[in-house]
């Protein structure tokens, strides 16, 4: 470190944190709608409250505690069991939170945990332990951006804000994310979820009704075919009444590519129909047999039909 | 080099000027074979720490860099987990004590002790909350700090140096200190009884 720098001031340093919990606590509520202790939320959007679906056990209206210890009633309107997220809109709710810089979530980040266990705020303090890209919840939809955290996720801190140290979001807690491991989802998954969940009520998931796996073409097939590659993916099931099954594909069928893009990997399969849009056709490349063929599938969302 | 921290002219402490005052009033406690934490409780001659520290009423000893001596126990407070030991002749500069009732959620707090039996450990995390009895009085400060047995009777202090309380014991993960305004009610209490 260079030798100009001024020391670290642990007094200014303890009043920063303390007054980012304090502004923090503003925008933290407690939602009573489980047994035993209440879980937080974030007020994200005017009107709007993230949380973590999985500490919000009830639907319709739950009680919502402020800030000021007012209590007002919320009213569940949407969740995305990939990301675990929970949107409540209520009446007579303070500013939302604001978001931090984008080079605030970075490895080695200082953050704090802000929560609502009951009456009043509680914190914990850390840094980000590491950004993972690649992310697969447990539905395959990769999220980019999860933060492990070095700090420790308390009993009711699940959906409450984690800022950083000079006091925006970084991101949503979520314990539930990494298997009870501290974790959080970033303020831009939030944002995108809750896009999706206003617009349509569900986060789109384009679906085509395969079962797929990692294959390997015999050299043979390779150069009789002239495929530039030999990795493929080998269909194993089509389900009924499905995209795929309307569309022609059958068992033993080796998917090469989707729209141009190689597939080597269920997930780049995935991912592939994720960058598409339910109801637009798309192009898949196969081989059956010894002959490539090219077929026009139509992915539908398979989170519209009320799953 | 003598240490230049003061607790009056606090501002722009360092971790390593925390640590140099922290070292002048916090000693060891051994006792029956197991290692705690104590309070050299300014010139009072005493030292604090838990009971269950010296949980036999068997006098301890109490290590400071200067070396080994035997302390007398004086008086337990099983309720509080204190417990005061008579060391004369030792004497440590006076203590801040920090109201709990002026704490902040999310202000930096430090323990300082002897856990599982490393010396002079500092652990650093931030105020959890304070849990009060019914009438409003601070029972625990609770704190986001990493606590090991031999943290016992140690104590939690804030970025100043201040005495927030010693460390009780480790409760889902937090620390659990007995707030300074209690253990200074239980020193004015040792000293009076003493007096009479």
């Amino acid at each position: 470190m260079a030798s100009n720098t001024a020391p670290l001031s642990l007094v200014d340093l303890s009043s920063q944190l303390s007054s980012t919990v304090e502004r923090a606590s503003q925008y933290v509520v407690a939602i009573r709608a489980r047994r035993r202790i209440p879980s937080s939320g974030i007020i994200w959007r005017d009107g709007l409250i993230v949380s973590a679906s999985h500490t919000v056990r009830r639907d319709g209206r739950v009680p919502v505690t402020l800030a000021s210890g007012d209590s007002v009633e919320a009213t569940v309107i949407a969740r995305d069991p990939e990301t675990d997220l929970v949107v409540l809109r209520a009446d007579g709710l303070p500013a939302p939170a604001s978001r931090a810089e984008s080079n605030e979530s970075s490895v080695g980040s200082l953050a704090l945990a802000v929560g609502r266990p009951g009456r009043a705020t509680t914190a914990s303090f850390g840094i980000v332990s590491a950004v993972i890209d690649g992310w697969r919840s447990h539905q395959g939809r990769r999220i980019d951006g999860v933060l492990r955290l070095d700090l420790s996720v308390y009993d009711g801190f699940s959906g409450g804000p984690l800022v950083s140290a000079s006091g925006g979001v970084i991101g949503l807690n979520n314990s539930a994310l990494a298997g009870g491991a501290a974790a959080a989802l970033p303020t831009a998954v939030i944002d995108s979820v809750v896009d999706d969940l206003l617009s349509r009520g569900h986060v789109s998931r384009p679906y085509l009704g395969v079962a797929v796996h990692p294959v390997t073409l015999a050299s043979s097939t390779v150069s009789q075919l002239q495929l530039d590659r030999a990795d493929g993916l080998v269909v194993l099931s089509v389900a009924d009444d499905t995209p795929a099954e309307r569309a022609g594909i059958l068992v033993g069928d080796v998917l090469l590519e989707i729209t141009g893009t190689p597939l080597t990997k269920p997930a780049n399969l995935y991912d592939a129909l994720l960058a598409t849009k339910a109801g637009e056709p798309v192009s898949i490349r196969l081989v059956r047999g010894d002959k490539t063929a090219t077929l026009a599938v139509t992915p539908i969302d398979r989170n519209s039909g009320g799953e | 080099m003598t240490s230049t921290f003061t607790t009056e002219s606090p501002i722009g402490a360092t971790p390593s000027e925390l640590i140099d005052h922290l070292t002048q009033w916090v000693v060891e406690v051994r006792h029956r074979g197991s290692t705690g934490t104590g309070i050299l409780w300014g010139k009072s001659g005493m030292v604090l720490t838990n009971a269950h520290c010296v949980r036999d009423g068997e006098d301890p000893q109490i290590v400071t860099s200067l070396g080994t001596r035997r302390g007398r126990l004086l008086a337990v407070a099983g309720d509080d987990d204190l417990a005061a030991i008579s060391v004369p002749g030792l004497a440590g500069p006076s203590l801040n004590i920090r109201d709990a009732n002026a704490l902040k959620t999310g202000e930096l707090l430090f323990a300082y002790g002897h856990p599982l039996g490393v010396p002079n450990a500092l652990s650093m995390g931030v105020l959890h909350a304070v849990v009060r009895h019914r009438n409003g009085e601070a029972k625990f400060v609770v704190a986001d700090v990493r606590l090991a047995p031999g943290n016992s009777g140690g104590p939690l202090v804030d970025a100043k140096g201040q005495l927030v309380g010693i460390n009780h014991m480790v409760a889902n993960g937090l620390g659990v200190a007995i707030p300074a305004t209690t253990v200074a009610r239980f020193v004015d209490q040792v000293r009076a009884a003493r007096a009479a």
